[in-house]
């Protein structure tokens, strides 16, 4: 079942063309990524999904509801963690959730969301004095404070230290668990691979490309980048080299001393003839590795840009 | 239930964050407590004494009016009379300059009711005394057209005046409500800066990305700002009575209606400048520039007689002056609750807070639609 479903999305402020022709729908239970660098129109399409924004063209459907018909329904239905993530500075984590929790006719308990986002510790502490990693979490936790069926998280891990970041994720999985769709923004590619069901690569205003994880790399040419180092020296290196060659697999070889870099369209045939080389002649080779591809090549791949965090 | 709840988080969560922010202690509670022991300290000469002034009297015609009026003047205790007949006004003009007198009373030139003038000398336009004369004064005259209305029997009108004109009327009583007025209407003034906050933080959009009713967050942060008005007139109402002997004579009535309809005029000027502020530097700006032009165009300190006369009809429709006006009925005038003066006063004021309001509630509407 569809929770969200967005057809030609469009916004303009001026000039600027934030969001030009967006369209995708997300099924209940998913987590949905939408990744883009700087610019793209992340925070814009969430804010036209939940409601701040009026989009100069295109429909929103939330579980079949439309704001113009259905707003004060929808509010109660989805959750919201702002890029700025905005809290009262001068209440302490707890008070914070206990106001928001009074906004909603439904809600979770208090200590229970203060026990989701690894909080109870620190309950008593004015949000001023939080760390920014523990400010994220609060306003996370007060995206959940309603129960929502949708919840929003726009770049909730921007800027935070790993560990900080990890342990978002793990607020996002345990949410996941729980049934809810995550719709969330990100610039880490790295973040997208990890936690999403699937990716919405956006640039400029338009979906670049949308599947899971997997799927977007499979869709890159097969070409892998190997490396391998020799123990023996560059002279053990140049032999495999000549002798590997002639391999139709390989498309290109480079060698620095005693490392060598290959591109080969089928890594497995490559590297099996390469090691029975190695093997015959008595060479030991150090380390071999093939490079993942990720989604950042897939960005690459799809806009000729360089991906810049 | 759920609304009523929901109103009490509203409240309490304001109530936190503005007691817990220093800065509202200080320009709201300390600073005006510094400001009106300086003032008290400068123009009160802060004793108790029973405060004289020195005044004369200009009858330019005789006739029943004028007569009665004089009668009811000269019994005022606070007014020590130069002489006990009236006298020309070159005479009086000379006392004046050469500073034999505080003050001169000029009647009316004939009985179809003209304006009654006080002079002052300029060098002492300013002070604690002239203040106070002008003070009993228009008290004075406002009882006596009162009376000439027919409203009430003429005879109460010298009861009413010797309230009106207590012996033990001092400076500190004008300094002290002055003071009030300008603190709570301060307080409407720069309080609303939360609004700019509000939107600045994004505190503004995530609140209405919830079912929470903004109506609501605005009657919880009005019974804040009630709460802090109400303790700066108890601070300073008791620094000014045990600190420098001010008298109070309090009609609640009044001083509850002036106090309430004055909170939210000077509050909604604040909210319609938080409409169109981009910034806490120019909704500051905005408040402080106000404030200090209300204080001097207002004259609850210092004489507005001083002022290029295209200036003074400026006086007379600044909320603040109605508004220090209304809590004088109140706190220490003890005059009645009845008095049409008041009751246009609180209009005036009551007016500029309803154009405020509406017109700051137009922009942020417009604003929303722009932003969305
Ligand atoms: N309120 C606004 N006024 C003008 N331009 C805006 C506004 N909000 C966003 N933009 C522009 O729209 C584009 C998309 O912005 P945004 O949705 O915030 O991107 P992202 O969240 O992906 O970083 C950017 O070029 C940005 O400068
Ligand atoms: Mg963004």
């Amino acid at each position: 079942m569809s929770v969200l479903t967005v057809t030609n999305l469009r916004k303009s402020y001026g000039t600027v063309k934030a969001v030009e022709d967006i369209n995708f729908t997300v099924e209940a239970g998913e987590v949905f990524t939408i990744i883009g660098p700087n610019g793209a129109g992340k925070t814009t399409t969430l804010e036209m999904i939940e409601g701040l924004q009026e989009p100069d063209a295109g429909a929103i459907s939330i579980n079949g509801l439309t704001w113009k018909k259905d707003e004060s329904e929808i509010k109660t239905l989805i959750g919201v963690q702002p890029q700025s993530g905005a809290l009262f500075e001068l209440l302490t984590a707890e008070e914070n959730l206990d106001l928001f929790a009074s906004f909603y006719p439904r809600s979770r308990k208090t200590s229970e969301v203060l026990e989701m986002i690894n909080l109870t510790e620190h309950r008593g502490k004015r949000v001023k004095s939080l760390s920014g990693g523990q400010r994220q979490r609060l306003a996370i936790g007060l995206a959940m404070i309603n129960d929502p069926r949708v919840i929003f998280l726009d770049e909730p891990t921007t800027g935070l230290d790993p560990q900080a970041r990890r342990n978002i994720w793990d607020i996002i999985m345990k949410l996941k668990a729980l049934g809810t769709t995550i719709i969330l923004t990100t610039h880490y590619m790295e973040e997208a691979e990890k936690l999403s069901d699937r990716v919405c690569i956006v640039d400029q205003g338009h979906i670049i490309s949308l599947d899971t994880p997997a799927a977007l790399i499979s869709r890159l040419t097969q070409e892998r980048e190997m490396r391998l180092s020799f123990h023996d020296g560059e002279e053990a290196a140049s032999q495999t080299e000549k002798a590997i060659q002639s391999q139709p697999d390989i498309v290109r070889m480079e060698r620095d001393g005693a490392n060598l870099t290959l591109w080969s369209v089928k890594p497995e045939q490559s590297l099996y003839d390469l090691l029975g080389f190695t093997k015959e002649q008595g060479y030991r080779v150090e380390h071999v590795s093939i490079r993942e591809m990720s989604l950042e090549d897939v960005f690459i791949a799809f806009t000729g840009k360089e991906w810049r965090d | 239930m759920k609304i009523g709840n929901q109103l009490m988080k509203l409240f309490l969560a304001q109530l936190k964050t503005m007691f817990r922010e220093k800065q509202v202690w200080f320009w709201n509670l300390f600073f005006p407590v510094i400001l009106m022991v300086i003032f008290m300290v400068i123009f009160g000469g802060g004793d108790s004494s029973d405060f004289k002034a020195k005044v004369a009297l200009v009858k330019p015609q005789s006739n029943a009016a004028a007569d009665s009026f004089e009668a009811g003047l000269r019994k005022v205790p606070v007014f020590e009379w130069k002489t006990e007949q009236a006298v020309s006004s070159e005479q009086a003009d000379t006392w004046i300059k050469d500073k034999d007198v505080d003050a001169v009373i000029i009647l009316p030139e004939s009985e179809e009711a003209g304006d009654i003038q006080l002079i002052v000398n300029t060098e002492n336009e300013n002070n604690a005394t002239s203040q106070a004369v002008r003070g009993i004064l228009q008290q004075y005259v406002q009882q006596a057209s009162f009376a000439a209305a027919g409203v009430e029997p003429a005879f109460q009108l010298q009861s009413s005046v010797v309230s009106g004109g207590d012996e033990d009327l001092s400076s500190a009583d004008f300094l002290l409500t002055g003071m009030i007025a300008l603190s709570v209407a301060q307080a409407g003034l720069f309080g609303m800066v939360d609004m700019v906050e509000l939107r600045r933080t994004g505190l503004l959009k995530r609140l209405r990305l919830t079912p929470m009713r903004m109506g609501l967050y605005g009657v919880g942060g009005m019974m804040v700002r009630f709460i802090l008005s109400f303790v700066q007139i108890v601070l300073l109402s008791l620094i000014g009575v045990f600190g420098f002997g001010a008298n109070l004579h309090m009609d609640l009535p009044t001083l509850i209606v002036a106090f309430f309809v004055g909170v939210l005029a000077f509050n909604a000027l604040g909210y319609l400048f938080s409409s169109f502020s981009k910034s806490i530097e120019s909704y500051m700006g905005l408040a402080n520039i106000t404030s200090f032009l209300m204080m001097f165009l207002s004259g609850i300190f210092f004489a507005t007689s001083g002022l290029p006369d295209w200036l003074k009809p400026v006086t007379q429709v600044i909320p603040l002056t109605y508004f220090v006006e209304g809590m004088r009925d109140g706190m220490v005038y003890g005059s009645g609750f009845l008095t049409s003066t008041f009751w246009s006063g609180m209009g005036i004021l009551a007016l500029w807070g309803a154009g405020a309001f509406a017109l700051g509630a137009f922009i942020y509407r417009k604003g929303k639609v722009e932003a969305r």
